[in-house]
């Protein structure tokens, strides 16, 4: 029960936070990705340099999660091709709706009805990856 | 009540809700181990209502609390002030046709973040701040396709 308490009030707070940042307006991202305005830049540096920093703290410390127990060191991976090709299809998915997976929630929680459609290509494309993948291995 | 409409219904300097944001990957770093990432949430609902997995874990759970913390910011906030249109979409083109583009742009974005390991937030926002180099690579190179093909579009629509 804990760890979905836990799950769930991070993401109340992540879906706050994002909503007051009017990132779920369409208008607002593509301004940004127009490069008109520079607020989810300025965002995004400031939020990784915070939790960047805090993150290495933690490692350092060979902290371990407060619930459950696992360490706290996030993975750290190799670039491969897969990285570039999903993330170049994501980009593209990014600017053609002007929303990404979280806004989307947000947009749905704030009765946007056209999320509903974003979310079934969402869905659709997660199950062409998963069938994919269950045929490839 | 009016006071906390008139500060949630304007935005916060980035640099303040910028690190808030931090906060937040910190605290699901420090609670639970877990890198913070929204698409995981969608692919735990889908893997759950095809029979893939018994339950839900912990990322549709943090799925969940975005639905609700934006809720509860429409609710503080008095209500919503997105339109009834759809951005660039809606201005541009009919309604069946806006609706099959954000049917193929969230394929792309489900079927991509897949495959790159994550999305704006789990790959730009958690992998970023772990300092993977996947993550790197990934979050520089959907930022600029997605910078390049809003200037596409832009082109394109006028």
């Amino acid at each position: 029960m804990k760890p979905r308490i836990a799950a769930a009030g991070c993401g109340a707070a992540f879906g706050f936070l994002i909503t007051w940042g009017q990132f779920a307006d369409p208008d607002r991202i593509r301004q940004m990705l127009l490069l008109e305005d520079a607020y989810l830049y300025e965002m995004m540096a400031s939020a990784v340099l915070v939790a960047f920093l805090g993150l290495r703290l933690l490692r350092r410390r060979h902290a371990r999660a407060l619930i459950g127990g696992a360490p706290v060191a996030l993975e750290r991976n190799p670039v491969e091709p897969r990285h570039l090709g999903g993330a170049l299809l994501f980009g593209v998915g990014w600017a053609v709706t002007d929303s990404c997976p979280a806004p989307i929630a947000s947009q749905l929680a704030q009765g946007v009805l056209w999320s509903l459609f974003t979310i079934a290509g969402v869905l659709l494309g997660i199950q062409a990856f998963l069938g994919f993948r269950r045929r490839a291995f | 009540m009016a006071n906390v409409a008139n500060v949630l219904t304007t935005r916060p300097p980035a640099l303040v809700l910028g690190p808030l944001i931090g906060l937040v990957v910190l605290a699901l770093a420090a609670l639970l181990g877990n890198r913070i990432g929204a698409l995981g949430g969608y692919s735990e609902v889908l893997e759950r209502a095809t029979g893939r997995a018994p339950e839900f874990g912990w990322k549709a759970w943090f799925l969940f609390g975005i639905l609700g913390g934006s809720l509860l910011w429409r609710v503080a906030a008095g209500g919503s002030e997105l339109g009834s249109g759809f951005g660039w979409l809606t201005r541009n083109l009919s309604n069946p046709a806006s609706a099959i583009l954000l049917v193929a742009g969230g394929a792309l974005i489900g079927y991509g973040a897949k495959t790159a390991g994550g999305c704006t937030s789990g790959n730009g926002l958690g992998g970023c701040s772990a300092g993977s180099p996947a993550s790197i690579a990934a979050t520089m190179t959907f930022m600029a396709t997605a910078i390049a093909a809003s200037f596409a579009i832009k082109a394109v629509t006028g």
